[in-house]
């Protein structure tokens, strides 16, 4: 390699560290830096307007394994994910391939999906309150109208969860669908063709063309939902406050209680430290599981 | 018997029709090509056939049935695409298994034997656990085309199989789809815009225009009686010289840059005609000739040259030996094969019959 050559490389890196160095600080102060905060929160005894701070060492960790409420919690947004992501990637797929065609008019369709991803999730929270009234809400109307019986929906520490799980996945799905949607227009037309004179069913081509050859869109679309989910504040926090009887209680609102409720830092950094790894080993899991399952449509 | 027969076959496209009455019979065992040039309909017609696109009017019968409402899987074909169409994230001996899997009843033993033997005959018995993309192109048609085979369908269709390949591996394919044919007996519909391959592949040739069907008939029948001037010049390479002549009633020709005499056998002419000469039925004169040119340009073609002569405001080429061939600029006599040579009426391009 001659000198030059070796000088412009140089330059190159120092450029391109020129340009991430913004980055890097932002990340530095809004993101590394709180967890090593929370990390050393969480094994110190710190409550909110208290200057005085103790040292606990892994105190805060053995309570949380003592803690009823946060393995309630813990079940609560494991159901949570486990229900609504795979029923919302279901939904958005179906949809994005019944949107997938050369329809008139299909535009406005596509529009009409997507458009709960654009409503602000406390409006979106503020409106599925209005439609699960028990007394008067539209939806109570409708099983009424089908012969069903009403329920008590947010009111009921049976329904109340699934009634959040109910409107997680119509809000997701729209978004789901729209990244589906651009993976379906990459499958070239002609494999489709080639299977529909096999005499291959449409379900079937679903399941052995479409999903392996999107494989890659829908190994994202899990990460993504898997993150979402395990975050999900916002609807609990506007529709249910966790109740009734912490039935809704996820471990981001419980994060939110303890920290800001009770004043309780530590216990609060705790939990959200075990979030973290919890998610962090979540989508490990995923990926050595579905990760090496991925085809890739480039590689024709 | 798997006879296709298309009646009045029409597609249109919202207002605009792209195939117009078509009429053919493809034969049991037949090899039919459907050649024409880019955007003539062929991949329209074939398609139809298939079932993938719609028929707008007319009728379609495979093996007696009227299939021109059914399904692709109800028409007992299968298809060979341009782009071979194969599952990428199957192995090869997927890609052939994978539609018997899922709509036969054929146990698992029986699909192997079927894939074992298509294999064996396509030479691609050592591939079928690589993936596509670890295929070459001429391999991954094998596979596509053993895929096809293992399905035994009534009819084939292929949709320019060979196009994406290069020359070397076109021949040669060209030659083992011959095999397969005449081996196998099977009945073939074939699309090209290469009239080679339809003259060296099909047992007959439609050619295709602008939506029409323009002759349907074996290679050199086509290629000796061009219907019209549009096939006369399709087919051949170099192409049939067109040269536009007024005819008087003893037969004689009349062009800039000569005067010929044809024997009419009893028909009678329009008064202005095309004269249509290939390459091999004019030659360079000895003596003064019937007709004298200007050489324009000359192009070795290995042990021929390809001879272009200015015969007043029209071309001719004409084949010649390469120690033989004049340079441009010379000043040479030609000698037409008044015999072979056809003749189109001038306003429509029709051949004009000449029982001679
Ligand atoms: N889906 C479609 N909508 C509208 N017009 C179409 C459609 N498909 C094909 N056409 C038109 O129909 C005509 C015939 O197309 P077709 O694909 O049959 O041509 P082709 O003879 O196969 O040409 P090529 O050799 O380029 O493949 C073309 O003018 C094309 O633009
Ligand atoms: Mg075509």
């Amino acid at each position: 390699m001659s000198l030059n050559v070796a000088r412009a490389r140089r330059n190159e890196a120092l450029l391109a560290y020129a340009f991430l160095f913004p980055s890097l600080v932002f990340l530095a102060v809004f993101t590394y830096w709180p967890i090593l905060r929370s990390i050393w929160f969480s094994l110190h005894d710190v409550v909110l307007g208290d200057p005085e701070i103790f040292w606990l060492g892994a105190e805060n960790y053995l309570r949380l394994l003592d803690d009823g409420l946060f393995w309630k919690v813990f079940a609560n947004t494991a159901l949570y994910t486990l229900i609504t992501i795979p029923l919302a990637i279901l939904v958005a797929l179906l949809l994005a391939v019944a949107l997938d065609s050369k329809l008139r008019g299909i535009g406005l369709y596509r529009s009409a999906f997507f458009y709960p991803v654009m409503i602000p999730s406390v409006a979106a929270g503020m409106v599925w309150v209005f439609l699960y009234a028990p007394g008067y809400g539209p939806i109570n109307e409708a099983l009424t109208f089908l012969g069903l019986p009403r329920l008590d929906w947010l009111y009921s520490s049976k329904w109340a969860l699934p009634a959040i799980m109910l409107m997680s996945i119509w809000k997701y799905s729209g978004y789901f669908m729209l990244i589906l949607l651009a993976a379906l227009k990459l499958v070239p037309s002609d494999l489709y063709e080639a299977a529909r004179l096999d005499g291959v069913s449409a379900p079937q081509r679903l399941i052995h063309i479409t999903v392996p050859l999107i494989s890659p869109t829908l190994y994202f679309v899990i990460v993504i939902g898997l993150l979402h989910s395990y975050q999900i504040f916002d609807y609990v926090y506007v529709m249910t406050q966790g109740g009734p009887a912490d039935a809704t209680n996820v471990l981001t609102f419980y994060i939110y209680q303890n920290g800001f409720q009770y004043q309780d830092i530590g216990y609060a950094s705790t939990l959200a430290n075990t979030l973290l790894v919890f998610v962090l080993g979540l989508i490990g899991l995923v990926s050595v599981t579905l990760g090496r399952r991925v085809h890739y449509l480039g590689e024709r | 018997m798997a006879t296709v027969i298309l009646q009045n076959v029409c597609k249109s496209y919202g207002n605009r029709k792209t195939v117009h009455d078509v009429n053919l019979t493809i034969e049991d065992k037949e090899f039919m090509v459907l050649v024409g040039p880019s955007g003539c309909g062929k991949s329209t017609t074939l398609r139809m056939v298939a079932g993938l696109e719609d028929i707008t009017a007319g009728r379609l019968t495979i093996d007696g049935r009227d299939v021109t409402d059914a399904p692709p899987q109800q028409r007992d074909i299968a298809m060979v695409f341009q782009s071979y169409a194969l599952y990428p994230h199957m192995t090869a001996y997927r890609n052939m298994a994978f539609g018997l899997l899922k709509t036969t009843r054929l146990s698992k033993a029986e699909i192997d034997g079927r894939i074992r033997e298509a294999a064996e005959i396509l030479h691609i018995t050592d591939l079928l656990d690589r993936r596509p993309k670890e295929l070459s192109g001429g391999e991954r048609q094998r596979v596509a085309i053993g895929r096809a085979l293992v399905r035994k369908p009534k009819v084939f269709l292929f949709d320019e199989p060979l196009s994406n390949l290069d020359a070397k591996l076109r021949n040669r394919m060209r030659g083992e789809l011959k095999r397969l044919h005449r081996e196998l007996g099977l009945t073939v519909i074939y699309v090209t815009h290469d009239q080679i391959e339809a003259m060296t592949l099909g047992s007959r040739v439609a050619m295709m225009s602008k939506g029409e069907l323009q002759q349907v008939g074996v290679p050199m029948d086509v290629y000796m009686r061009p219907a019209n001037t549009f096939v006369a010049t399709f087919i051949g390479s170099p192409e049939m010289a067109l040269l536009p002549c007024r005819a008087d009633a003893g037969g004689v020709l009349g062009h800039d840059g000569f005067a010929a005499g044809v024997a009419l056998g009893g028909t009678e002419l329009p008064s202005d005609v095309i004269l249509g000469v290939r390459p091999e039925e004019v030659s360079f004169s000895r003596t003064a000739g019937m007709a004298r040119g200007q050489v324009e340009r000359s192009e070795l073609i290995g042990a021929e040259a390809l001879v272009e002569v200015a015969l007043g405001e029209d071309r001719i080429t004409v084949r010649s030996a390469v120690a033989d061939a004049p340079e441009p600029g010379e000043q040479v006599g030609l000698d037409f094969d008044l015999a072979r040579v056809r003749l189109f009426h001038a306003g429509t391009g029709q051949a004009i019959d000449r029982q001679g």
